[in-house]
């Protein structure tokens, strides 16, 4: 019975992914057409990319101390890497490119910023 | 007296009720332009709303593979979706409209359809008490064709569908929201089934033109985009078409021609099978896809999930 706490607590304590900071839910203000873009993080290191409540992308990330890589449906599968640059006590998010061949979500993810979205 | 009494106070009432039914119209654009949507008004002997071909049930698409206008004339193309337009930027299979508001107001005037020059149609809505208040109160001017067009455009960015069961799985994080054939099925869309090449973004789809190999120039002889653009290297390229609801918007392609979404899978499972002489068939469809069976299937259920909630329980309360 011991052992099955204990097993129980290492597990829950070291068996699962981690939680980044970067998990959750995320969200632009309003364009002046009033469109929302959004992307949620899951701890799993899979994201969703949505506007107006409607998912358009689907991918996969990493972290490497402040650099994420994303690899996503469309741009051909190509490999994006973007510093995170985090501010307003890590409730607002940019990204800033290192390096990525898919010209439409470099120009896309440079101008993006986003505010965490609080359950 | 008494009689008087109850006389007096059951005349009240009706008059109250009366001012509580009055139709007080519509409150701003989209109401009115909804309005307009379903009213004949804007067809040549009245018999023609928009929403006789754009019909509700079926995601504002029609059910038959070209729709009868006024006389029953029947144009060439099939009818597309009304729903989810507010993030598209190309209208029409050729892409001959550029907005939804110049969109919106073509049908009202090609004789194939409501056969009703725009002047005749504003000179009607002024002529027409209620609508002249209507535009008067939310545009404080009489109908002109800008304000027909906004009308009608406000009410088709109501559409926008965002509770489908892929909706619930990617937005919501439901996972439970799909059976296991719909997530291979997206796999599949993304990968070996090419799709997500031109049915990109939150509509599925580009907003860009292609030629999937539906133009021969004998009996397929809509030469599509080429008509607008002038530019031969266009003919047979039609506008991709967005995915969203596709399970209700049966037949499909710009002319009807597949009756259900399983013969347009089967289609692009091998184009050259269907349509032997395709000319220039985009280079994306160039080899069969080489879908077994089973892909096929989870291919199709992907498809189905992309019809919105509101739909299912449309139907569940209809009965169907």
């Amino acid at each position: 019975m011991k052992l099955f706490f204990v097993s129980a607590f290492l597990i829950t304590v070291f068996g699962s992914t981690p939680k980044n900071k970067l998990t959750g839910r995320w969200e632009t203000r309003p364009s002046a057409k009033g469109n929302i873009t959004g992307v949620v993080f899951n701890q799993n290191h899979t994201h969703e990319v949505y506007i107006n409540k409607k998912p358009f992308v689907s991918g996969k990330y990493s972290l490497r101390r402040n650099t994420i890589t994303i690899e996503e449906t469309g741009c051909n599968g190509a490999k994006g890497i973007y510093k995170l640059i985090f501010f307003s006590g890590s409730d607002s998010l940019r990204f800033e490119p290192i390096s990525d061949d898919c010209n439409e979500r470099r120009q896309g993810m440079s101008r993006t910023i986003l505010g965490r979205v609080n359950k | 007296m008494k009689k008087y009494l109850c006389a007096l106070s059951a005349g009240v009432m009706i008059l109250f009720i009366q001012a509580g039914l009055k139709n007080e119209g519509p409150a701003n654009k989209p109401e009115l332009g909804k309005l307009l949507f379903f009213d004949p008004i804007l067809s040549r002997d009245l018999t023609i709303s928009c929403a006789s071909c754009h019909k509700p049930d079926y995601a504002f698409a029609d059910t038959s593979a070209t729709s009868p206008g006024v006389g029953s004339v029947r144009g060439s193309r099939n009818t597309p979706s009304a729903m989810n337009v507010a993030l598209q930027r190309i209208f029409f299979w050729d892409g001959r409209a550029k907005t939804l508001e110049e969109q919106a107001l073509a049908p009202i005037e090609n004789p194939d359809e409501m056969d009703l020059p725009i002047e005749e149609a504003l000179k009607r809505l002024n002529e027409n008490e209620s609508y002249s208040g209507y535009f008067k109160k939310i545009f404080n001017s009489e109908p002109t064709r800008s304000n027909l067009g906004e009308a009608l455009a406000a009410f088709e960015r109501t559409l926008e569908t965002t509770e489908s069961p892929f909706d619930r799985w990617k937005f919501y994080q439901d996972r439970n929201a799909v059976s296991a054939s719909v997530k291979r099925g997206f796999i599949l869309f993304n990968k070996k089934g090419k799709c997500v090449s031109c049915h990109f973004g939150s509509n599925f789809a580009l907003d860009e033109f292609r030629n999937i190999g539906l133009f021969n120039g004998r009996e397929l002889n809509d030469s599509g985009r080429s008509i607008i653009s002038g530019n031969p290297l266009d003919a047979g390229k039609f506008k991709i078409a967005p995915l969203r609801n596709v399970g209700l918007t049966a037949p499909y392609m710009h002319n009807g021609m597949f009756k259900t979404l399983r013969e347009v899978i089967e289609f692009y499972n091998d184009p050259g099978k269907v349509v032997p002489d395709a000319m220039n068939r985009d280079s994306l469809l160039a080899k069969p896809l080489g879908l077994t069976k089973r892909e096929r299937d989870d291919l199709e259920a992907f498809l189905n999930a992309l019809t919105d909630q509101s739909f299912k329980q449309k139907n569940k309360q209809n009965g169907n």
